[in-house]
């Protein structure tokens, strides 16, 4: 059970016909460091050319540039990160950050990690954890070039978070999927249905293992860039039926989550989810759930 | 702790910078300045945490780049460059005197901040001969030692000590694995 056919059948199933797209190069505005205008001049002074993505306060897409924009001197400030447009999304869905305590469970590389501290002011606390030691590298520079100054990263798999001993205001659950075929070109070819259950059993264990560590009333942002249900609303149906969540309402790019999955009926709350569909940006899906107490 | 390196690194830029001593934290040969909460809340064995100030290797301090800027923030050693020595010396390069916009009161052996117009902290160089004098246009007048161009490095050495970690173990392709955004 793999290969393009299977899949792009698949998605016919879920409503959608498959077309070839590649995303925009994006950039988030790290606005702690400067202003949003501050830094779009500059950047245009360069010769780059930006387009405001509607859905988003801080990103742009890139239109047209002559050079990398992850090689100016405005990048290794700090004044900016390179994000896709669907990536910046999970962030924005929190209530409330200044101040509180996030865990960021899945962190590296390190750019949702930069966009919470941002939010927050660099207030508060966020607590990242990653499980891959060469990855943390890549992580602790991104935070030391954004100058995020509320954050502490663990080498730790989120799974186990508990040994933390620590209770969340906030969690972001960006955790570990499939991918899509949208931002790998080979994608069809390498992944099956197989890899697929096996990254949404590990899914559902940092789901519990986040809402274990959530403070009740706390809030989980769920999201993956994975096209693939068993991955996003199947596992938000398991979440919601057997951890203490509910699905809030979220307001942000995207279609209502499915509810029907191949036939299989799943909890209505489910269409408050967003599932974005691989167009001007990759394929994602986001979640918003809240502990009960 | 002492955090004599610190003080020792920010006194060669004739300045100092108030340093809350409590939340100062040393972790293997790493310094770090916590927050209040980050200090009250984070468990020690911390990968990375708060703003990290710089590392000890041997007998010489490396400087963090929010150090740099926290330092710059002071009445330090400065030089402004003007946009193209700016580039060039993100790029690794050292300074001509053609190319400093302002600040000529250093003197040869001063160590100095490197600042663009916008005065952003850009690195720190090696003064190579006094600045107070006449000096010719195109000669050297600052050691480039640190520039942020260094994340990039970073970026390259790692990603080649994993192609050759891979190349190592005999496997040069990449692993299937769960996908990161």
């Amino acid at each position: 059970m793999s290969g393009k056919q299977f899949f792009v059948n698949r998605y016919r199933k879920l409503g959608w016909t498959h077309k070839q797209t590649k995303p925009k190069q994006a950039i988030r505005i790290n606005t702690t460091t400067a202003s949003r205008e501050k830094v779009v001049n500059r950047l245009q002074s360069l010769g780059i050319a930006l387009q405001k993505i509607p859905f988003l306060q801080n990103g742009y897409w890139i239109s047209k540039s002559k050079f990398s924009v992850g090689a100016t001197a405005e990048y290794l400030l700090g004044l900016y990160s390179i994000q896709e447009a669907a990536a910046q999304i999970p962030a924005t869905l929190f209530t409330e950050l200044e101040n509180k305590t996030v865990l960021d469970a899945c962190a590296s590389p390190g750019g949702k990690t930069v966009q919470l501290a941002n939010q927050m002011k660099n207030s508060g606390v966020i607590i990242a954890l990653e499980l891959k030691k060469r990855k943390m590298f890549a992580l602790a520079n991104q935070l030391e070039r954004s100058r995020v100054t509320n954050a502490a990263v663990y080498q730790m798999d989120a799974r186990e978070a508990s040994k933390l001993n620590k209770k969340f205001d906030c969690a972001l659950l960006d955790v570990p999927c499939s991918g899509n075929y949208a931002t790998d070109k080979d994608w069809f070819n390498k992944r099956s249905l197989k890899d697929v259950e096996k990254n949404a059993r590990r899914q559902r264990q940092i789901l519990a293992e986040a809402v274990k560590v959530t403070k009740d009333d706390g809030e989980l942002v769920y999201a993956t860039c994975s096209l693939e249900p068993e991955e996003n609303e199947l596992n938000i149906d398991w979440a919601i039926t057997n951890l203490n969540v509910k699905v809030e309402e979220i307001s942000c790019h995207g279609e209502e989550g499915l509810t029907n999955v191949f036939g299989k009926e799943l909890d209505r709350s489910i269409e408050k989810c967003r599932r974005i569909w691989p167009g001007q940006t990759q394929g994602f899906f986001v979640c918003k759930l809240r502990k009960l107490a | 702790m002492t955090m004599k390196e610190i003080k020792d690194f920010v006194a060669q830029f004739n300045a100092s910078i108030p340093l809350d001593k409590s939340r100062v934290v040393k972790n293997r040969n790493r310094y770090y300045l916590l927050s209040k909460e980050l200090k009250q809340q984070v468990p020690k064995n911390f990968f990375y945490a708060g703003a990290y100030l710089g590392a000890v290797k041997g007998a010489s301090f490396f400087p963090s780049f929010l150090l740099l800027s926290m330092i710059a923030e002071t009445k330090a050693n400065r030089l402004v460059v003007d946009k193209k020595t700016a580039w060039l010396f993100i790029c690794g390069r050292d300074i001509f005197k053609k190319g400093i916009v302002k600040g000529d009161n250093l003197k040869k052996g001063d160590y100095t901040l490197i600042l663009n117009k916008h005065n952003e902290c850009l690195g720190f160089g090696k003064i190579t001969c006094n600045l107070r004098g006449t000096v010719d246009a195109n000669k050297v007048v600052v050691k480039n030692i640190l520039d942020i161009g260094d994340f990039l490095r970073r970026e390259k050495r790692s990603s080649k000590r994993q192609k050759r970690s891979r190349k190592l173990q005999g496997n040069n392709r990449k692993p299937l694995r769960a996908t990161r955004k």
